[in-house]
């Protein structure tokens, strides 16, 4: 069994954990920055590179004495890399290979992403490869083909917004601060799904892809028409985001059938709505479904440990010199989807 | 006693290892970007990795990004060897040089380059104490207010032609030099010094701009 330090800083959350390649979580810790950003309302690049900067050694340290162990006990260092903002991803690295250095133990880059990918794993010791993933997060909306760590095929992406943004950009427009999706998620269960006429982008298209930059503006018009509530708008906007995700599954699942397994990850992911359709998505076409708990969905250190451990254990190691990249697709061969907003 | 000196602050990117005030082994190089895929490496090639019972790190003002990486490899090296951190001011070690370099001057502004076209700008006496305060300023009233004939940094060259009778000194901080520094100004907290407020509005403002 081996031990892996994971550190994360991608984004707006810095945290460290220590996984065993025997899915044990010795220690997992999170500090977040919502209060740092939420009068911007939305994340700030150069304040979360500061917060991270500011967190990160702490919490390392705090998460080596919750478990009662030091740097020496660890057999890898794994810290993401890419894709996110690059200041902050440049703290978590740079004090990765730090440390990977002086305990003389091996570096792991992670991509954040398969960090999210490989993530269901960690607390489903059943799911092998290949399975079928459907990525929501803030950045990114795609289905996935994972054969292995380090192994993607991307079958579908957003070609404008990202599921998430989609949620958090709902969330600024009805004045729920940020972070927006849970707060949209928890508003949507006191209103009508059906009360609100919005679009569904791209359904029954031949092309594989999502889309929700009209869906936003749509939210946004019906809003200023002052016709309806924001519970209402709320939960409709999630019904067309529900819509939408399950359409262009089906077209994927029915495509691209074979998979044993249908797995979801990512921020989006956390949404229990989502979770409940993709279940009987995954119940129609005689597939597993399996759904990190959301503490596992979100950013966090313990998915970048478990994705550290299993690339590890594949002998797959980084050199010190190895650069943070701010954008890191998990399948570098994966046709441009149509649309210039495409994040990865 | 062995002490590590991380300097990622300016386009230079240099690390030191020095046995009391004696450099044992450096590595200096102008970089321009990069420093967060140079510095752990350059570190390694030290001397037993550089391992040594105190880290010394440059804490700005200067580049973020560069701060950060210099500040977050010196944390992590100062929890994996259980050893303390502290910091230097990046215009103090400037000045430092500069004195050295040109001595019997009465005095030196020191001016490195900051964000936004603006220049950090501070100026010291002849034993290297600060003599004014910190200020980020455009290159022509930073040229307005200068104390000293001698000018010294990365801004050194610009603030002489914005000015008569001014000598540039074009000077980046090495952390080869920093233990010229007295006791007392490499035991500063290992803080970031920014020297300037990140770019962003809060809404409240960004509402009453659009
Ligand atoms: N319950 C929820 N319902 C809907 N969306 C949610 C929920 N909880 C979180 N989210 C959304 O998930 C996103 C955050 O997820 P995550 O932390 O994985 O994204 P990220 O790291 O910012 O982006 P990426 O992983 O693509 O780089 C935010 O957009 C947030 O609004
Ligand atoms: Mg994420």
């Amino acid at each position: 069994m081996a031990l892996i330090l994971g550190i994360e800083s991608s984004c707006d959350e810095s945290a460290a954990a220590i996984i065993g390649t025997d899915r044990t979580i010795y220690a997992h810790r999170l500090q977040t920055q919502e209060d740092e950003h939420k009068d911007y309302g939305g994340v700030v690049p150069e304040i979360a590179a500061r917060a991270h900067a500011q967190h990160i050694t702490p919490l390392i340290e705090a998460a080596l004495a919750d478990a009662d162990m030091t740097l020496n006990d660890m057999d890898a260092i794994a810290a993401t890399a890419g894709p996110g903002l690059i200041g902050g991803v440049m703290v978590g690295l740079v004090t990765g290979k730090a440390l990977a250095m002086a305990a003389g133990k091996p570096l792991v880059a992670v991509n954040h992403l398969e960090g999210h990918a490989l993530s269901p794993r960690l607390v489903d010791a059943e799911l092998d490869f290949p399975y079928m993933l459907l990525l929501v997060s803030g950045g990114h909306c795609q289905i996935l083909r994972v054969d292995g760590v380090g192994q993607y095929r991307r079958l579908a992406t957003t070609i404008d917004d990202a599921v998430g943004e989609a949620f958090d950009k709902t969330a600024k427009i009805l004045g729920l601060g940020y972070p927006g999706g849970p707060q949209v998620e928890k508003l949507a269960s006191t209103g009508d799904p059906k009360a609100v006429p919005l679009p569904r982008p791209l359904l029954r298209s031949t092309e594989p892809h999502f889309s929700f930059a009209g869906l936003k503006s749509a939210v946004l018009r019906a809003h200023q028409s002052g016709d309806y509530g924001d519970a209402d708008l709320a939960a409709s906007f999630q019904q067309a985001v529900l819509d939408c995700l399950q359409d262009r599954l089906e077209k994927t699942l029915r495509e691209h059938g074979g998979m044993k397994s249908l797995v979801v990850a990512g921020g989006v992911a956390s949404n229990a709505a989502i979770r409940a359709m993709l279940k009987t998505v995954a119940a129609s076409h005689g597939m597993r479904f399996v759904a990190p708990p959301p503490w596992l969905c979100t950013d966090n250190a313990a998915m970048i440990g478990w994705a550290g451990a299993e690339r590890f254990e594949a002998g797959l190691t980084d050199p010190l010199d190895i650069a943070a990249r701010p954008r890191w697709p998990l399948d570098e061969h994966a046709e441009k989807a149509r649309g210039a907003g495409v994040k990865a | 006693m062995h002490t590590l000196v991380i300097d990622t602050a300016t386009e230079a990117c240099s690390v030191a290892l020095f046995d009391g005030d004696k450099l044992i082994a450096g590595n200096y190089a102008k970089l321009g970007r990069g420093h967060a895929e140079r510095l752990v490496p350059m570190i390694a090639a030290l001397p037993g990795n550089g391992k040594a019972d105190a880290i010394i790190v440059n804490c700005g003002p200067g580049s973020f990004t560069g701060l950060r990486v210099g500040l977050s490899a010196a944390k992590a090296l100062g929890l994996a060897w259980s050893v303390p951190v502290t910091g230097y001011n990046c215009l103090g070690l400037v000045a430092i040089m500069a004195l050295v370099q040109q001595d019997g001057v009465d005095g030196v502004d020191v001016a490195m380059h900051g964000g936004h076209g603006e220049f950090f700008v501070q100026p010291y006496a002849p034993d290297g104490k600060a003599a004014g305060e910190l200020a980020s300023l455009t290159p022509e009233i930073a040229a307005a207010r200068l104390q000293y004939n001698l000018i010294a940094g990365s801004g050194s060259e610009k603030l002489v032609s914005l000015c008569d009778n001014a000598r540039a000194l074009s000077l980046w901080p090495d952390a080869r030099q920093a233990m010229r520094l007295p006791e007392h100004a490499r035991a500063l907290p290992a803080e970031p010094v920014y020297g300037r407020a990140p770019d962003a509005k809060p809404m409240a403002q960004q509402a009453k701009t659009r």
